[in-house]
Parts: C-alpha cells; sequence; structure tokens
C-alpha cells in the first residue's frame, strides 16, 4: 500500500493544475488518442469488395475527398483530419477484427460512418467502444436500436431510422395506392425488423411478404421472390433492402417483364449504383424513392453543387451519387463536431460537442437531427421522388416536400425544417 | 465445399500431463527424497492418498511453485470411443504446467522448488483438491524449513482450485495464478448442458444427455452418449454445405429439416445459446477462399465450423462431467426449465443474422426449442441433486492476494468469461477498497491507497487464421491458433505468468511498465487491454 499525505497531493494537484492552464494557452498539444499537434485520425471500417461493397465502397472515397479540401484549407486549428479505412467485407467478425485494429494499432481518435447493422452490432458487443469512450460517429445504419443513448453511449446515428422511412412510406401508400395489393422484399434481420414495425405503425397490410436471408441475395433468389409476388399479384413491390438485393431483383424483373409499381427503400435505391450492375435505367422509371438529401442531381442546391464540384476534382470520372453525398456530408459534419470540440479536441469533449451542438450544424440534408444529451438520433425524415427515365430520383412536382417522424408512434407530418445556409467555402465555422 | 475432416478435437486429454517423478510412497508418511543435485526430487502421498512430486534446486531460495493440474476424466474411456478412447484414470503428480521443461527450467534458474500432486480424486474436485494443496505446502515446508514464499498457479480445474485456495487460505499464498480457468461448476455444466440437450432434442433423441444411472451403468450410458455425440457430430460436418440433417434427428429435428432450416444453422444456433466461441483452432469466421465462397464461407459456414470444433469439446466434457457430477451429487443435476434460449441470443442473432439463415429460421428454431414444444422435452434436474451440487466448492471471486489471470478468448472449454467475471468483480472490490480508504483518511489524515492486486492477460487469436488448400478446402491439419483450444498456451505465454507471479510475491506488486509491456510483446498473442471484454457465461444471465 502506498501511502501519500493528502496536503501534498493536494499542492501537486494544484500545480499540474496550473500546468496545464498554461498548456491551454499554447497552440494545438496533443492529449488524447489519435490527435497530435498536427493530426486527428479517424477510422472507417465498411465493405470495400465483395458483392455487399456494391455502391458503399465510394463512401471513404468521398469523405476522403472533402478531408482533403478540409486539409488543403488549414484542416481544424492546424491539425490535418487522417481518415484510415479498413475493409470489413460486410462481415460482421471481420468488422470486429478490423475496428480492434483502428482503435489498437492505427490508435484512431473516433470511428466514423461504419456500416452495416449486424457489423455495427457485433462491434459494440466485441470491440465494445462504448466502454472505452470511443465516439462512434454518424453510423450509416438505420437500425433504430443504435440510437438508445444507455445501451449505445458513443454511437450516433445519421440515417433517419428504418422505422421512420416504412412510416413515411406507409403514409404515401394509404394517400397514393388505397386498394392495392403490396408486397414487401425485406432483409430478414434487423433492418427488417424495423421496416416491419414502421410499416405496422402505419396500418399498410401486405398481400406478401417476402424476406431475404442477408448474404443470400442473388439472381436465382430474385427469381423465386418474384414468382412470390406474382402468385400475390402484387400492385406495389417495395424493396426494403440492400443495394445488392434491390439490383438483383429489378435486374431479373427487367429480364422476365415483370413491372408493377416498384417503391425502394433508401438503402438500396442509389440509381447509380443500380444501373452499374446492368439494370436498364428504363425499369426503374417512375419508381417511388425516398432520400433525406437532395437529389444527386440538383446541382441548384448549394451543398450538392459543392460537394459534386469537390469529388469531381478528387476521383475524376466517378459518378456522384448519393453514395458519394452522403459520405462528404457524413465529413462534413465530423468537421464541424471536431471544430466545435475545442482547441485540443478528447474524445469526450467531441462527443459533448455533438450533444450540445449537433442539431444545428450544417448539412445537406432537407430534414432536421435529432441530437441533444438525451438523443443521438440522426435525420428524422425524408422528401418523396419518382425516377426519371434516366433512372434518377428527382422530387414529386419539381419541390422537395419532406415528412418527419420519430421512431415510435409518433405521427408522420409535413416538415417546415430550414436548413441551415453552408458555411463559408464550405469549411466548419 | 469439400468435407473438413473431423479434427482430434478434444483437447481436454492435453491436461494429462507427463510424468515428471513417479512412484509414491505411503500415505501421510514423510516425503521420499533422492537427494540429488542439482535438482532434489522427493515424492509421497497426502493423507487423502494423492500422490505428489516436489523438486527442489540446490540453489532453493525460500520460494515454491504450487501447480494444480486441470480436469482428468474420474472414468477410463474404452479404446473404441473416437478421438478421447483408451484413457486411463491417473493421478500422476503434475508440478508443472503439462510437464513443460521451459517452465521448470525458469523456476530451477531463479532458485525456486516446484510442488505437485496428482489429487486423490479425478473429475470435479476442488473440495478435496484445495485441501489436498493445504496438506501439501504444509509437507513441504516442514521438510523443506527455509520455504518463505508459496506462489500458487493452475490450469482450467486447477484455476478453479488455485483461486479457491487463495480465497480460502490467503495466509498460505504470496501470488496465484489461475491458467485458463474454469468458472464455478453450476455456470460451467450450465454451459456444456444447453449444448448436449439441443444436440439431444434436435440431432438424435437417443442421446441421453443426463440423468445418468448410478454406478457402472451409468458410466456405460455415458459411453453410449459419447459414441452417439461424436457421430452426431461427424454427420453435421459431413453435410455442413448442404444443410442436411442427420437421419438420427428428432422429429423436431426432421420437422425443421422439411421447413428448409440448414443443420448448420441449427448447430450454430445451439453454440450460441450455451455461449460457445465462434472462433475455434482452425475457423475465425473472418477468412473465406479465393473464389465464389470468399464471403459466403466467412458470412454462412465459418461460425457454424467454429462451433462443430468447439462443440464437440463441449459435447464430450457434457457427457463426462455430467456424470461424474451427478454421481457425486446423487441425481439429475442440469435443468432447462426455466431458461429462456431466446433471451440468451438477443445480440447474437443479429450478429450471426446470415450464418443463422434470417429472423425467420431463428425464430423456426427458437420455437422448436422452446419449453412449449413436447417435441423437445426440457431437462429436469433433481432438487436433492442440485443443492448437493451448489453445496461444492464455489469461488466468490475475492482478489486477497496478488493475481495473474490468463485465457484464452476462444477457449471452448472454460470461456473466457469466467475470467471476466474475476476482473468485473475485483472492479467493484478496488472500488469498495478505494472507498474505504478515502474513509479512513477522514481519521487518519493518510491516504493510504489500495494497490492493485489483479493482472489480466488475454491470449487473443490472430486476426484471420483459417487456412485453404488450392480447391479452396479449409486446412484443419494445422496447431490450433492461439487463442483458440482449451489452455492452448506457449511456454514463452507460461513462463512470462510464472515470472509475473514470482515478482508480485517477491515485490507484493504486480508487474506493470515499460519492460513489462515488452515482456509481454515478446511472448506473443497476449494482451492487457482494458477494454476487451469476454461475456459471462450464459447461466449468470447478464450479457
Amino acid at each position: 500500500m502506498k501511502a501519500m499525505n493528502r496536503r501534498k497531493l493536494i499542492t501537486a494537484s494544484a500545480v499540474l493544475a496550473v500546468v496545464g492552464l498554461a498548456a491551454t494557452a499554447l497552440p494545438a498539444q496533443a492529449a488524447e488518442v489519435g490527435v497530435t499537434s498536427t493530426q486527428i485520425k479517424l477510422g472507417m471500417t465498411l465493405p470495400m469488395t465483395g458483392t455487399a461493397s456494391l455502391g458503399y465502397n465510394k463512401i471513404p472515397g468521398a469523405a476522403k475527398a472533402y478531408f482533403d479540401y478540409l486539409n488543403a484549407n488549414g484542416g481544424i486549428n492546424g491539425r490535418k483530419i487522417t481518415l484510415v479505412v479498413k475493409d470489413d467485407r460486410y462481415v460482421p467478425t471481420e468488422a470486429v477484427a478490423k475496428t480492434n485494429e483502428l482503435i489498437l494499432k492505427d490508435k484512431v481518435m473516433a470511428l466514423m460512418a461504419p456500416l452495416g447493422t449486424a457489423n455495427v452490432k457485433a462491434v459494440a458487443t466485441s470491440v465494445n467502444p462504448a466502454r472505452r469512450g470511443v465516439p462512434v460517429l454518424f453510423i450509416n445504419t438505420g437500425f433504430s436500436g443504435f440510437a438508445d443513448v444507455k445501451k449505445y453511449p458513443t454511437t450516433y446515428t445519421v440515417l433517419p431510422s428504418y422505422i421512420m422511412e416504412a412510416k413515411i412510406m406507409g403514409e404515401y401508400i394509404k394517400e397514393n395506392f388505397a386498394g392495392k395489393k403490396i408486397g414487401l422484399l425485406y432483409q430478414d434481420d434487423d433492418f427488417g425488423v424495423d421496416a416491419l414495425e414502421g410499416f405496422k405503425t402505419a396500418g399498410v397490410n401486405f398481400a406478401v411478404k417476402v424476406p431475404y436471408a442477408s448474404g443470400s441475395q442473388n439472381a436465382a433468389a430474385a427469381a423465386g421472390w418474384i414468382t412470390k409476388f406474382k402468385a400475390a399479384e402484387a400492385d406495389v413491390v417495395i424493396l426494403f433492402g440492400v443495394s445488392s438485393a434491390t439490383s438483383a431483383m429489378l435486374g431479373v424483373a427487367a429480364q422476365l417483364k415483370y413491372a408493377p409499381q416498384w417503391m425502394l427503400g433508401s438503402v438500396g435505391g442509389d440509381a447509380t449504383t443500380i444501373k452499374l450492375t446492368g439494370v436498364p435505367a428504363g425499369v426503374l422509371y417512375n419508381a417511388i424513392g425516398f432520400s433525406p438529401v437532395p437529389a444527386t442531381t440538383d446541382m441548384k442546391d448549394e451543398y450538392v453543387k459543392f460537394f459534386s464540384d469537390i469529388y469531381a476534382k478528387a476521383v475524376p470520372g466517378s459518378a456522384f451519387d448519393l453514395n458519394v453525398l452522403l459520405g462528404m456530408n457524413t465529413a462534413f459534419m465530423t468537421a464541424q463536431a471536431i471544430k466545435a470540440a475545442g482547441q485540443n479536441p478528447t474524445r469526450k469533449s467531441l462527443m459533448a460537442a455533438i450533444d450540445s451542438k449537433g442539431a444545428t450544424f450544417a448539412s445537406s440534408a432537407l430534414v432536421p437531427v435529432g441530437y441533444s444529451k438525451t438523443s443521438h438520433v440522426g435525420l428524422t425524415g425524408y422528401w418523396v421522388g419518382k425516377y426519371a427515365p434516366t433512372g434518377d430520383l428527382a422530387p414529386i412536382g419539381g419541390t422537395y416536400v419532406t415528412y418527419t417522424t420519430d421512431s415510435g408512434s409518433g405521427p408522420v407530418v409535413k416538415s417546415t425544417y430550414k436548413r441551415p445556409a453552408m458555411p463559408a467555402k464550405g469549411l466548419p465555422n | 465445399m469439400k468435407k473438413v475432416r473431423l479434427l482430434s478435437l478434444l483437447s481436454v486429454t492435453a491436461l494429462v500431463t507427463t510424468v515428471l517423478v513417479t512412484a509414491p510412497t505411503v500415505a501421510n508418511a514423510a516425503p521420499a527424497c533422492d537427494g540429488k543435485s542439482p535438482i532434489q526430487s522427493c515424492v509421497g502421498v497426502t493423507s487423502d492418498g494423492a500422490p505428489y512430486a516436489m523438486q527442489v534446486p540446490a540453489n532453493f531460495n525460500g520460494t515454491v511453485a504450487l501447480y494444480s493440474h486441470g480436469y482428468r476424466y474420474n472414468v477410463d474411456i474404452p479404446a473404441a470411443i473416437p478421438l478421447i478412447g483408451g484413457y486411463k484414470i491417473t493421478n500422476t503428480p503434475e508440478p508443472v504446467p503439462g510437464g513443460n521443461a521451459a517452465v521448470a527450467q525458469y523456476f530451477f534458474s531463479q532458485g525456486i522448488a516446484i510442488l505437485g500432486s496428482g489429487f486423490a480424486r479425478q473429475g470435479w474436485n476442488p473440495d478435496s483438491a484445495i485441501k489436498t494443496n493445504v496438506e501439501l505446502i504444509d509437507t513441504f515446508k516442514k521438510q523443506f524449513p527455509k520455504t518463505t514464499k508459496v506462489v500458487a498457479w493452475g490450469s482450467s480445474l486447477g484455476g478453479v482450485i488455485t483461486q479457491g485456495l487463495a480465497e480460502k487460505y490467503p495466509q498460505l499464498v504470496s501470488a496465484v495464478a489461475p491458467m485458463c480457468m474454469a468458472d464455478n461448476i453450476t455456470p460451467q455444466l450450465t454451459m456444456a448442458g444447453d449444448f448436449l440437450w439441443g444436440v439431444k432434442v434436435l440431432f438424435d433423441p437417443t442421446i441421453k444427455g443426463g440423468s445418468y444411472s448410478a454406478g457402472a451403468a451409468g458410466v456405460a450410458e455415458s459411453y453410449a452418449d459419447l459414441g452417439k455425440v461424436f457421430t452426431v457430430m461427424g454427420k453435421l460436418q459431413a453435410a455442413l454445405a448442404t444443410g442436411a440433417w442427420p437421419d438420427t434427428a428428432s422429429p423436431t429435428g426432421k420437422s425443421l429439416a422439411a421447413a428448409g432450416v440448414p443443420s448448420r444453422s441449427a448447430l450454430l444456433l445451439l453454440g450460441l445459446m450455451a455461449g460457445l466461441p465462434t472462433q475455434s483452432a482452425h475457423f475465425d469466421s473472418v477468412s473465406g477462399p479465393e473464389g465464389a465462397l470468399k464471403l459466403t464461407f466467412p458470412l454462412a459456414l465459418s461460425p457454424a465450423l467454429a462451433i462443430l470444433e468447439n462443440g464437440t469439446n463441449a459435447a464430450a466434457l457434457a457427457v463426462l462431467a455430467t456424470q461424474d457430477v451427478e454421481a457425486q451429487a446423487g441425481g439429475a443435476i442440469f435443468d432447462n426449465t426455466k431458461t429462456d434460449y431466446s433471451a440468451r441470443i438477443e445480440g447474437e442473432r443479429v450478429i450471426y443474422n446470415a450464418a443463422l439463415s434470417g429472423n425467420t429460421v431463428i425464430d423456426a428454431l427458437l420455437g422448436a426449442l422452446s419449453a412449449a414444444n413436447p417435441g423437445a422435452p426440457r431437462a429436469v434436474a433433481n432438487p436433492a441433486a442440485v443443492a448437493k451440487m451448489n453445496a461444492l466448492h464455489t469461488n466468490t471471486g475475492k482478489i486477497n492476494v496478488p493475481t495473474v489471470l490468463m485465457v484464452g478468448l476462444a477457449d471452448p472449454i472454460t470461456p473466457a468469461g469466467a475470467s471476466q467475471r474475476l476482473v468485473d468483480l475485483y472492479a467493484e472490490q478496488y472500488a469498495a477498497e478505494k472507498a474505504a480508504a478515502s474513509k479512513a483518511y477522514q481519521s487518519s489524515r493518510s491516504y493510504a491507497a489500495p494497490t492493485n492486486k489483479l493482472l489480466m492477460l488475454w491470449n487473443t487469436p490472430p486476426a484471420s487464421y483459417t487456412k485453404f488448400n488450392e480447391a479452396g478446402s479449409p486446412i484443419t491439419s494445422t496447431p490450433a491458433a492461439q487463442g483458440t483450444n482449451h489452455c492452448n498456451f506457449t511456454s514463452a505465454q507460461l513462463v512470462l505468468v510464472a515470472k509475473s507471479m514470482v515478482q508480485a510475491s517477491n515485490t507484493g506488486k504486480l508487474p506493470s511498465g515499460g519492460s513489462f509491456y515488452t515482456a509481454i510483446r515478446k511472448a506473443g498473442n497476449l494482451s492487457i487491454d482494458k477494454g476487451i471484454r469476454a461475456p459471462w457465461l450464459k447461466a449468470y444471465g447478464n450479457n
């Protein structure tokens, strides 16, 4: 047992406090894992290869494009942002291994934009960022459970929850497809559980529901799905799955000339990604789609124009699509959080900044976020659009009409949200 | 995918170790010593009939390391039984883990003696083994009066015995190291019992799975169960890619098969609800062969293969340990009448959703295994036998002396959660000690900070380790990966534990600092990262 006189202890503490006070007056001191005087290191795991990577593998390049722009403009308080990206192939156990590497070997300050409900859950259970105090910023999954602050205290959602999306879809169906037979394709996991709950809350009755196990989506499976939808004589078919499931379904539907009224969930609804798999643009024409951010072709939107210009320079020849816009927007929000975390950001101050100021961060999204000390809910709604003959999603009637709701039993309401103007040069204030 | 060769799965047998010294003499007599130098060997028998061995270097410095070996079967295993057949009950003394020469050499080089018995009774034996160790310490001290310090360590069940010794007799030991420590008997046998019950009700209802008859008849029943379990595992392995069910499947199993539930998903679910690791000796649940299975293998197949490897261990232990403890307790001790298997896998069903074939299949399996299904009758224990089992030695988790824990994160027999429990309980104990110190300061005006008494060494599996041949089939002939299998430690890791324990004994403090971290790195595959958290065994119901 080590004995220390308490008075000496207090004196020593006082000296340290003075030293600490002096230190705060100095520029950029390193006092946190992943933070040096010149750099802040962030980490990201998501599928970069494999069948599940379709479209989502553009997110890191998009985020890096914004961070490179930011770094070229002085970074944040003199520090440049470095993003370390690891390929988890959409395998939960691999996400665990790669996240461990990011935290223990790469020593990142925070995790950013990990993708997939199962992966985020596996990391939360096995790597335990909460126990380590590691922030998990703006996750790429809309599973509503991750907004539970008590269970995931360091995790911040950004996408609207799947429940919200299903509720807003449900309202649209009630208003526009009353009396029609509705079919639903959904992923047979928590992604789908959320969807089912949202549709149930919205009062949607399905003529047929077709689940698919994650990883089983392919053309052969899609042919089986179509058989079921045909048998049920579905007028409207909702594809509430990942991009590879949507693409498989639409590709086979085109071959079989199966053409119900399609309704695409946002997760698998990116037109560029779908068309890349060989699905003709015409198959998408008049399909209903949903998005929380402006149409990626809307160059009148200041955020879309800004991000599109940066991306075109950073990754020439790569199409600017929904995954790119969301990736850059996430990086943009992350930069604002770091800036708001103070001169010498720590993991704690970073999370405190989002809790206190996150709801006012600039963002391309047309719906508000719900961040506060007691809520890690991200975006809270969507606008409804139709796919044009080119396959691009555009707002119905040419104007964005946004709807917001919650993950509970709250109503779906038209939003009056006024998006903050983009800060000068797209840099955090 | 080609068939995966059925592996030599039972690492439990590895606990039966090399004989260093033999020829015990009369019970409770003074040890018989050979008087040789530089190492003097002594043998003897304790009052309860446990043969023991001592080895004492000529430069004996007063410290002796007492080792407690792990679980040894309490019955002979006929040669005809696959994988573990031919085992004979033995109480050969084991003064260092597995007769490890590097470990013995380390102790001797420091002038430290080694000591260990083979215990009087095999099977689940902490009650008698702790008494044996107490007597052994006394005998050693009388034989070698220069003795000043005793450090105690043990593996698996020996970890339970070691921890129990430190809890009940802290004055006898100055530092301890329970390695790959088993949990207390109820959570440990619940893990094994859950898996065995699931195998029985889904894959072969003729497996008895417990409630064995008394005496030789019960032993014969356990032999029959071992054969059936291994046969089922072989069939599941052969059908892993197709998902076909064994021809011995129960009516419940057959109806699941008819509904299109793959047998591999059923097997995986059994493993998850029992709390078995999804990484095993050869399957990391991450890697896939080049080609079409690159993603499908880790996502859908590897976790089930890992459960196949780990589950065979668990099922064998379940049969033999259940038979042994039932014999001690006088009746059936496994009871799952109130177990909610759905709650058990609440987290895992999301993570392994693809390998479990989605929520629809998971719900079908849980429905089949629910207490409401008469086709999957729950196991009912004998209350008197349970009471008797619970009266057997139980560790509280109190840390009295400097303690070094080491465990593989994917140990399938003694899951890392058993050690995690001690880590968590010690965090509470330390906080209480700190609060008491602060309170004491109010009157003494002198603050004595409590000293940390626990060092946790996690033996971590590599990020990926499954190997494939050119045809894309997994290779299972390689040594088990670090962090997997039971008590799968290298000599370097064991020596590091020994050194840490001895240093703590000498200084009263566990090692820390730069040179210690370098030693950890050199030992390989070890981590002291406080962020690592292994789930407690499922029986605790708090995961």
